[in-house]
Parts: structure tokens; C-alpha cells; sequence
């Protein structure tokens, strides 16, 4: 459990964090989203101590990450998988972090083999390619068998086998009832993993919901339509409620009218339809539309034309 | 949600650990293993120490064999003494910079790579981490010192005996320059482990900590007034290497139990800013 009361970071001018309380609860994988600077790092950071708060506090499991008596118990954090000297191999990496807690050594090689460095356990670090890197920063994480894990861009680089046996391990680790909190730009792969999600924009939680309830609050779902008379079409189905985007010259996305209410418009006014495909909205178009607005009312910047454009 | 095509069991991912959890602890005993495991396990710095005693004991057979052919005559057992001093503890004086350099990484490295925060997430009250450096790297030179010195005066003796020249090792002064180099090199590397933490960057902690040992006694030197020449001897090199035999009749006349106070007071100075801002800085 990770509760951060009225959170707030500030370097010099800049709020990176702001006034922001949540709870990250056992038994369910808990999804951090947000753009580049929306402060998930900062907040992530500031759990395990590395940033102290301008205001408010953080809490894991009851007390301050520095007042446990055995933080590596309490949580495994991997925060950038960069957090290591390049000059040493990974195997005596982890054993220097292990021997702070009297890990034995027969832990280290566990999560060596468990991440599936043993071929590379003893080259220097600084050789590692990105994926290696976030496998050693997986098995740092969980070399203190922690009740919670953290896990900043856990995927960043892996391969799929890789995302998947994260998937499944963050999947896990919470049905045995720990608090996973897990940040991702793939919003494909967050829609399959996490449970709840917190999103964050400028500093703010934007979002703090259960994933089906993200995606179906935030975006509206759409209907595709082809029609050899789509221009026509189009006409018949515009109203001040009603979107119609061409994607292609036969080729309409329809927001505001469901399926049935667009093939019934489309027989009464004649017009042939080849396709008619009710769209869920995904976690993406969620997403995008929930930091977009954020981002609009705040710094008034062309995000939205980008989406459009895309 | 799609559902997950578990692994089989063989591959299941094993989490739990085998001991329990409550003897896991942080205790400063584990935090000093994970130092020493950490100064042993960089090429750099076993590099760093190999030439430490390779540079000490090349110095001490040059400078020896320069003194034995120039000495002609039979030198007085005062100044035998003097010599052989100064052969065994020569050496410090070049050995201190690869030992400033040594402390500066041990940390700044830390901070350099990005290592700092998986340091710091491991013990996140700090201050452990700043002490179980001092120590080990403390130790870890002390003893590589003593080797060096040791090491000077075992290859600069045989060499200095064939003009007759000799002091044994037990010799009280002998022993002070022996034993009093190889802490004056630790207390350097602690030194220089200090700025490292205030500084936080590899370049700028040596320039800083050259600056102090090389720069600032010449800086000195050069001012023509009386409080100029009276900080010499209260400078961290000039007090370090007066009372090994290398720097004869400083001007202040300190003691050498002052001079090690000259010293511990750099020393203590350097760590306690370090201690201030690790702790309130973020990593």
C-alpha cells in the first residue's frame, strides 16, 4: 500500500509535482500514466526517498521508506534502469546491493537466473544493451522479495518474450496480494496489465480509475462506415452532435451516432453501406484525450492538431 | 483483460526468499561488505592501488640509488636515519594524488553512472553509506599504503647499505615515516572521498582536491606576507608529508602529533560537509 497525502515537489520555479494524493492498494497492478514531465518519475522518487517533498508526504505501508528497517523487503524499486556503476558486472552489482541487508548469495543468483542474465551475470555492465540493462534492474528489484514493487518503464527495450514475462510476473506478484505500481508509454501493453489506473498531467492526477472505467468515461466509442457515396453519407449524417471524419475517400469514422442509428439513416436516404464496424474506443484514444484536454487548458499547445495529422 | 497463458511451473518466476525476512535487515556490518565488495569490484580502482605500490617502490630504488652514488664518505647515524626516511616515505608524496583521485571515484563515480540511487534506495537514511566508505576505503589504503612504504624501504635499504648507509625499520623515525605515510595516504583518500560527496562529479572533485594539495601551498608561497607564510604549515600536504622526513624544517615547527591534528581536521572537515549535503540533497 502506497499512500501519498497532498504530495508536492518544486525545483526552483518549476512544480513538477503538485499537491497530488492517491493510494496504490495490494492485489492489483496500478498503471502510472502521464506524458514526458507530468511528474510520474518525480513521484515515483520521491517514494523511496531519493526526493524529498516541498509538501506533503509518502507513505509505504504505514511509514516513510527510510523509517523500514529492511527497505529492500518493503519495496523493490526499478526507477531507471541506468542506476549502476558501468564499470561493474552485474552479478557483483547485485551482491554489493544484497550485502546491505544480508541477502544471501544465493538470492543473487536466483533473480539472475530468474531475469535470465546468467550468460552475462559477469560482464561489466557498461556493455549491456538496453534490454540487459532493464533485466538487471528487474532482478535488483526483486532481490529483496518486496511486498512492493515499483517499476518505472518496466518494457523500455525488451524484447516480446521480455514484455511478456514482465506481464506475467507483475500479474503474479500482485495475485499474491503485493502493490505493483507501473509506469508505461505502451498503452496497449498497460490495457492488458494494469487493473487501475492513475494518470497524470502537469503535475496533477488527472485520472484515478479502474481501466474499463478510464476508457469508457473518457473516450466516446466511434462507427466505422464504408460507402461507395460516402461524401453523401457524410451529409446525411452531419448534426452539431455528430463527427464525421473521412479516413479514406470510401471511408468514415462516425462519432456521436451508434452502428444501428447510422445503417438506419444510411437505408432510409438510399445510400449502400459496405462496412458498418461499432469501434471500442482503446486505452490509447482514452489516454490521449484525457492528457490532451490537460494539456490544452494549461499551456494551450496544438497536441490535439497532432493526434489529427497522425 | 485478456487472460494470461501462465508459464509452466519449472519457469514460474520463484519469488519467495528461502530466509526469513526479519533477519534481512540493514545493519551497518552488511553496509561496509557492500562498500568493500563495491571498491574491489571496479577495474579502476585495483588499477589505481596496483600503481600506488608499483610508482612507490620504482621511486624509492631511483631515489636510493641517486643518494648512495653522491654520498661520499662516512654520514653520521643521525643523518642515516634522515635518509633512509626519506627513501621510505618519498614515495608518499607522488602515491598521495593517485590516493586523492581514489576518493574522489569511490563516490563521484557513484554519482557519475547513476549507481548513487540504487546506493541510496538500499540504505535511504544515507549518512551509513558516507561512513561505511570512510572506513573501508580507510583500511583498504592504509594497508596498500603500508605495503608501499614498507615495501620503499625494503628495495632503498640494500641499495643505501652499500655506502653505508642504514637505519633499522624499528628505528622510532623510520617507523614514523613508514607507518605515519601510509595514514597520511589514507587520511587523503577519506579527504578526497569528502569533496567527492560535495561535489558530486569525478572531474571537479580532483581539480578541487589537487587544487588543495598542489596549488594552494605554491598560491602561498607566492603572497608576499606574514599570515600567507604562517598558514603553510597548516596546509593539508605540508602538515601530511612534514612529519614524514620529506619536508625538512617547516618554517611553523608544528609537532608531528600536530600535523596529524592538521590533518584529521581536513579530513573531518571535508566529511562533515559531505554528511551535510548527502543528506539533504536529492540523489
Amino acid at each position: 500500500m502506497i499512500e501519498a497525502q497532498n504530495l508536492t515537489k518544486t525545483y526552483g520555479a518549476k512544480t513538477a509535482v503538485n499537491d497530488i494524493t492517491f493510494t496504490v492498494r495490494p492485489g492489483i497492478v496500478t498503471g502510472f500514466l502521464g506524458p514526458n514531465g507530468a511528474g510520474k518519475s518525480t513521484t515515483m522518487r520521491m517514494i523511496v526517498g531519493l526526493d524529498r517533498p516541498t509538501h506533503g508526504s509518502v507513505t509505504v505501508n504505514g511509514r516513510h521508506y527510510a523509517d523500514h528497517s529492511s527497505p529492500l523487503h518493503e519495496v523493490g524499486a526499478l526507477l531507471d534502469a541506468k542506476a549502476v556503476h558501468t564499470g561493474r558486472s552485474a552479478e557483483n552489482h547485485l551482491l554489493a546491493l544484497a550485502a546491505t541487508h544480508s541477502i544471501p548469495k544465493r538470492r543473487v543468483h536466483e533473480v539472475i537466473e530468474l531475469t535470465g542474465l546468467q550468460s552475462v551475470a559477469r560482464k561489466r555492465v557498461g556493455g549491456f544493451s538496453l534490454g540487459m540493462g532493464q533485466r538487471l534492474g528487474i532482478a535488483a528489484a526483486l532481490l529483496g522479495d518486496p511486498q512492493t514493487l515499483i517499476l518505472d518503464e518496466p518494457i523500455n527495450g525488451l524484447d516480446p518474450e521480455g514484455v511478456r514475462w514482465v506481464r506475467s510476473l507483475v500479474r503474479s506478484l500482485a495475485a499474491e496480494g503485493r502493490t505493483v505500481l507501473l509506469s508505461s508509454h505502451l498503452m496497449s501493453e498497460m490495457a492488458v496489465t494494469a487493473d487501475h489506473l492513475i494518470v497524470l498531467g502537469k503535475g496533477r492526477v488527472i485520472a484515478d480509475a479502474a481501466v474499463a472505467d478510464v476508457i469508457g468515461g473518457a473516450a466516446r466509442a466511434s462507427v466505422r462506415v464504408r460507402s461507395p457515396q460516402a461524401s453523401v453519407l457524410a451529409s446525411t449524417l452531419a448534426s452539431p452532435d455528430v463527427t464525421v471524419t473521412h479516413v479514406e475517400h470510401d471511408l468514415l469514422t462516425v462519432t456521436g451516432l451508434d452502428a444501428g442509428a447510422v445503417g438506419d439513416l444510411a437505408a432510409r436516404s438510399g445510400i449502400a453501406l459496405h462496412e458498418l464496424t461499432p469501434m471500442n474506443a482503446s486505452l490509447e484514444e482514452a489516454y490521449l484525450q484525457l492528457t490532451n484536454d490537460d494539456v490544452e487548458y494549461r499551456t494551450g499547445s496544438s497536441a490535439r492538431d497532432l493526434e489529427v495529422t497522425r | 483483460m485478456t487472460t494470461e497463458t501462465l508459464k509452466p511451473a519449472s519457469q514460474a518466476p520463484r519469488l519467495r526468499m528461502p530466509s526469513a525476512a526479519s533477519t534481512n535487515r540493514v545493519r551497518f556490518p552488511g553496509i561496509l561488505r557492500s562498500e568493500a565488495i563495491k571498491l574491489r569490484s571496479l577495474r579502476s580502482t585495483v588499477w589505481s592501488y596496483a600503481v600506488l605500490v608499483l610508482i612507490s617502490l620504482g621511486l624509492a630504488a631511483l631515489m636510493a640509488a641517486t643518494l648512495a652514488s653522491s654520498i661520499e664518505g662516512q654520514v653520521p647515524a643521525e643523518a642515516q636515519t634522515a635518509i633512509v626516511m626519506q627513501v621510505s616515505s618519498f614515495p608518499v608524496a607522488l602515491g598521495q594524488l593517485v590516493a586523492a583521485v581514489l576518493g574522489v571515484l569511490f563516490i563521484a563515480g557513484e554519482y557519475g553512472t547513476g549507481m548513487i540511487r540504487s546506493t541510496l534506495s538500499s540504505v535511504p537514511r544515507r549518512l551509513p553509506v558516507l561512513w561505511a566508505k570512510s572506513l573501508v576505503l580507510f583500511a583498504t589504503t592504509f594497508l596498500v599504503g603500508l605495503v608501499s612504504t614498507v615495501g620503499a624501504y625494503l628495495i632503498g635499504s640494500p641499495l643505501l647499505a652499500a655506502s653505508d648507509v642504514a637505519a633499522p625499520l624499528t628505528d622510532p623515525d623510520v617507523l614514523r615515516a613508514v607507518v605515519g605515510g601510509a595514514l597520511y595516504l589514507a587520511l587523503i583518500a577519506v579527504f578526497a572521498l569528502g569533496v567527492g560527496t560535495v561535489v558530486r562529479s569525478s572531474a571537479g572533485g580532483i581539480a578541487v582536491v589537487l587544487g588543495i594539495i598542489l596549488i594552494l601551498p605554491t598560491v602561498l608561497q607566492l603572497i608576499p606576507a606574514d599570515w600567507a607564510a604562517n598558514m603553510i604549515p597548516y596546509l593539508l600536504s605540508d602538515a601530511g608529508l612534514g612529519g614524514l622526513g620529506i619536508e625538512s624544517g617547516t618554517p611553523g615547527g608544528l609537532e608531528p602529533w600536530q600535523q596529524l591534528l592538521v590533518v584529521l581536521g581536513w579530513v573531518v572537515a571535508s566529511l562533515s560537509a559531505g554528511a551535510i549535503l548527502m543528506k539533504r540533497r536529492d540523489a
